[in-house]
């Protein structure tokens, strides 16, 4: 058993070797070599090219295409962050050609109210449904309960009830 | 009481349903663009025959047009000249705008503009040549400010230089009336306000 072990791990280290190549290859590939001035701008730009949506492709982000209009969005993004300008300027710049489709934080709108109302309506609704429920429940408890003056008066008519039949019984 | 909420179940499925019917017939490519009834963004950008010519915004304010982003590259494109050189000769102005791809240099490729200009003359003399001139945007520049996704992409531009519609893909005898729709509506808007004779001089100014 051991050796057969043995065996697959010798046959498998050249193909782990080379996987493990592959991956530290791709990892260097995906950092682009752009040189930036501090580590700030770095972490901004890989912000940003990671929300710009790529408006040629179906759900990707800028930084995950290679579509001609994704690559010259991101040229773009670097040189405006290595002009110094913040988020909201650049993803500014973006909308104004791409349009609101460009972020994929959609601006709070009429048109796009509903994503943040319908959640909260539908919490409303399954909340309402909860709270009549546990009233029709608490009801139907209270409805158990024996009422003390029903009671009474139960009993009464049963003592009457006992009472007639006895006296119209013949003994 | 307890019928109807044994029909909202239903009701929420019917509604489910249509919204998402209506997402079968609906075009991913279309989201509307950011510079409708914007002026055409600030340019200057050589003519592709005639590179020592530099274009501007200007250059073109005075007169109805389709901008018509275009590329040797994009098959589509070269399928749709035909139409539009139609179109041209029905008395519509087209410029096109022409999209160079980004060149590879690690493969050698450089942008050679004679090649280019050869290449474009040839094919424009096969396939019938729809545009009034040629705006070279090697950068991609304008095409960016114009927010185009891709190849091709039309825009009509009024006379006052001000994006009236952006159409995405090509322009085809199914898509092109309700596009001609607009297009007259924006030239007879040009002739009441006083512009048309500034249309018709334009016209004659383009090469």
């Amino acid at each position: 058993m051991r050796l057969k072990m043995q065996l697959l791990l010798g046959a498998f280290s050249p193909l782990l070797f080379a996987l493990f190549l592959c991956s530290a290859f791709a990892a260097t590939a995906a950092e682009e070599l752009l040189p930036f001035q501090d580590a700030r701008q770095e972490a901004l730009y890989r912000e940003l090219t990671a929300e710009l949506r790529c408006p040629k492709c179906q759900n990707q982000n800028i930084a995950d295409s290679n579509a001609v209009v994704a690559v010259d969005m991101r040229e773009k993004t670097y040189q405006l962050v290595q002009q110094g300008q913040n988020k909201e300027q650049v993803i500014d710049y973006m909308k104004q050609r791409y349009g609101d489709f460009v972020h994929y934080q959609p601006p709070v709108q009429w048109s796009t109210i509903w994503l943040w109302l319908a959640p909260l309506l539908l919490l409303a609704a399954l909340f309402w449904v909860m709270l009549q429920k546990q009233q029709k429940a608490q009801q139907l408890q209270q409805t158990d309960a024996v009422d003390p003056e029903l009671e009474q008066k139960l009993q009464a008519m049963i003592k009457q009830a006992m009472a007639e039949k006895s006296s119209k019984e013949p003994n | 009481m307890r019928k109807l909420m044994f029909f909202i179940p239903f009701v929420l499925f019917i509604a489910l349903s249509a919204f998402l019917f209506s997402g079968l017939f609906s075009d991913p490519r279309q989201h509307g663009s950011a510079l409708l009834s914007k002026p055409l963004p600030a340019f200057s950008l050589p003519d592709l025959m005639e590179p020592q010519r530099m274009l501007s915004a200007d250059h073109l304010k005075g007169k109805v047009y389709l901008l018509n982003v275009w590329g040797l590259w994009c098959p589509t494109c070269n399928a749709e000249l035909g139409f539009l050189t139609e179109l041209r000769q029905q008395g519509i102005e087209i410029v096109g705008l022409y999209y160079v791809q980004p060149q590879d240099s690690a493969f050698g490729e450089t942008f050679d503009l004679a090649a280019l200009q050869q290449d474009v003359a040839k094919k424009l003399a096969e396939q019938g040549n729809p545009y009034q001139l040629n705006i070279l945007d090697e950068k991609r520049s304008l095409i960016f400010d114009l927010g185009v996704t891709g190849a091709p992409e039309t825009f009509l531009i009024d006379a006052q230089g001000q994006i009236r519609a952006h159409h995405v893909g090509d322009i085809n005898p199914q898509n092109w009336p309700a596009l001609a729709a607009q297009y007259q509506a924006v030239v007879q808007e040009a002739q009441a306000t006083g512009a048309g004779g500034q249309q018709s001089e334009g016209a004659t100014n383009a090469p």
